[in-house]
């Protein structure tokens, strides 16, 4: 039962989870453009910071995009460099607005190679206002650093419980600057992060990008829903295998019971002789299975909450997961008051046999 | 007061035994005897509300004890009667000191200086945190007696209390009843085929059951 319980715990927090950190991360944006290839990716790489990005686009076109009149507001982001893991993206002031974060310390960027950094960053390189940084190249830590041009802290962002906490900002001239000899001449950027004056936008506004360039323009909520219909399927399966190891804790306990019934028959029969009541009898053993069912639900319940709180202690570290409220704690309490419930008429089946016990025959056979 | 009124049980659709009529006044005695197999062990049962009769009614003190209800006759027996069931009945994995205290747990008596006086009377005071398995016959015996007294019981039902005891432990066993029964003032019903009891315990009244049928 522990183990049902612990399993279906970690689903359900898994689960809420995901949605929360995908929820959270997308400040209300309609759409990304970038570069051509995964839909899924693009959205991945470019709010979520989890995927690696599709490619660049030219800035020029980008800037093409950012005054179309059904665009509300466009943010260009710049990705390429990391430090110690932690992605630098190059980006403009109102991505801080977008995530509407506030500065605990320092200041935002005035010039190229300062940046900012979230919550998390600070915490677990130490860095903080004045201290500088070297960017290595790529998304990950692979050694290869752009040491002729550190950057310096200016800000340290307050916990937003966004992936910003995971995030070094910079401008873009900052990477593009690193990045001259990439670019030869010609500007670019990873993708645009893109509001719609109008949702109606939402169906013409793609087609456009998706057949006039040679970019792609992918909605968030469309794309977050399909992925979170397939890690659905997933956490269903994971449901299905805890719930059939909870029936089958189910069945252990039943025959626990009626095992501990049959060998202690003439022990509550004994007790019957000497005025304990079938009724009493009856409570006795339903406490007992009841205790089992109570204590092992809430065990894995425990069980369960403390692998939640491993992983948030771990996602400080693996930064792709950000944890919220305990939206979830509904859902567990229906699950251990349906798993005790259950318990309970199943604990039915051996008391009855006690309260239908004839006392007489039991110690005669005895 | 208790009376049985043409107590009869069949088995199997043969009669065991018929007409049986009892009046036992307050404190006195009945000694209930018989060869093997003339049903002194299902009499007992049938008193002690554990058999129900196939005719006849068993009254308490005004109260028709068959008229009660199963939880109702499981709470009179715990609280007036003490049986001592000619194979102890004892819970073995229990302690001597657990068993008296079940007993009066049954009951709703949590006082433990009972217990105490109980098990220093019948010898066990030093064996009371002893599992009842590692005890000897003559100990469970005692401790089987000491067990039906714990409810100060109005009335004490023994079946064979000496029959797998010597000489020596069945005089204990026999002392230990009628001691145990003049201090709880409480009336005797002992059923046995063993002669040496009557001379141990001076009954008021003799059943014959064999002789009944």
């Amino acid at each position: 039962m522990i183990v049902g319980i612990t399993i279906i715990t970690v689903s359900i927090l898994v689960n809420q989870i995901t949605k929360e950190t995908f929820s959270k991360n997308n400040p209300g944006l309609d759409a990304v453009v970038g570069a051509k290839g995964s839909p899924l990716q693009l959205i991945l790489s470019s709010i979520h910071h989890i995927d690696i990005p599709t490619g660049n686009i030219s800035y020029q076109n980008a800037k093409k995009i950012i005054k179309h009149p059904a665009i509300k507001s466009a943010i260009p982001i710049s990705l390429g460099d990391n430090f110690q893991n932690f992605r630098i993206v190059g980006t403009n002031k109102s991505f801080l607005k977008l995530y509407k974060a506030n500065l605990n310390s320092g200041t935002s960027w005035s010039k190229p190679m300062q940046a900012v950094i979230g919550h998390n960053v600070s915490k677990v390189t130490k860095l903080n206002i004045n201290k500088f940084f070297v960017g290595s190249h790529g998304l990950i830590d692979t050694g290869d650093i752009h040491a002729e041009q550190p950057y310096k802290v200016v800000g340290v962002l307050n916990k937003t419980g966004t992936i910003l906490d995971n995030l070094i900002l910079t401008s873009l001239d900052s990477v593009w600057n690193l990045h001259s000899d990439e670019n030869k001449g010609k500007l670019e950027i990873t993708s645009l992060l893109l509001k719609y004056k109008n949702k109606t936008s939402a169906f013409s506004f793609p087609r456009l990008i998706n057949k006039g360039t040679n970019m792609q323009a992918a909605s968030p909520s469309f794309e977050i829903s399909k992925l979170l219909k397939l890690t659905g399927n997933a956490h269903k399966i994971v449901d299905y295998l805890s719930m059939f190891i909870i029936l089958l804790s189910f069945i252990g306990v039943l025959f626990t019971l009626l095992n501990n019934i049959n060998e202690r028959k003439y022990d509550l029969a004994i007790l019957r002789t000497l005025g304990f009541s079938r009724l009493k009898l009856f409570s006795i053993i339903l406490s007992e299975g009841m205790i089992i069912s109570i204590v092992g639900s809430t065990f894995g319940l425990i069980f369960g909450y403390l692998i939640y709180e491993s992983t948030h202690y771990f996602s400080i570290v693996g930064r792709s997961i950000e944890l919220g409220q305990l939206n979830f704690l509904n859902d567990l309490f229906l699950i251990w008051m349906t798993v005790n419930i259950i318990a309970f008429i199943t604990c039915l089946i051996p008391c009855i046999k006690v309260y239908k016990q004839n006392i007489r025959t039991t110690l005669l056979n005895s | 007061m208790f009376i049985c009124e043409d107590i009869s049980f069949d088995i199997d659709g043969q009669k065991l035994f018929t007409n049986i009529n009892l009046n036992l006044k307050p404190q006195k005695d009945l000694l209930i005897t018989g060869p093997s197999g003339v049903g002194k062990t299902t009499l007992l049962s049938i008193l002690c509300g554990l058999q129900k009769p196939t005719n006849g009614s068993i009254i308490y003190n005004d109260i028709d004890l068959y008229n009660l209800a199963e939880n109702e006759i499981d709470n009179f027996r715990g609280k007036n009667l003490g049986i001592v069931f000619q194979n102890f009945n004892l819970i073995n994995s229990f302690t001597v000191k657990q068993n008296l205290e079940i007993a009066a747990n049954a009951i709703g008596n949590k006082s433990s200086d009972q217990y105490f006086n109980l098990l220093d009377r019948i010898g066990l005071a030093d064996k009371s945190h002893i599992k009842v398995a590692n005890l000897s016959i003559g100990e469970k015996q005692r401790l089987a007696v000491a067990r039906a007294f714990v409810g100060e019981p109005q009335w004490i039902f023994c079946d064979e209390p000496t029959s797998s005891l010597d000489d020596k432990n069945a005089n204990i066993i026999a002392n230990l009843i009628k001691e145990e029964s003049s201090r709880c003032e409480a009336s005797l019903v002992l059923i046995t085929h063993d002669s040496r009891i009557q001379t141990l315990i001076n009954f008021s009244e003799i059943l014959r059951l064999g002789e009944e049928l």
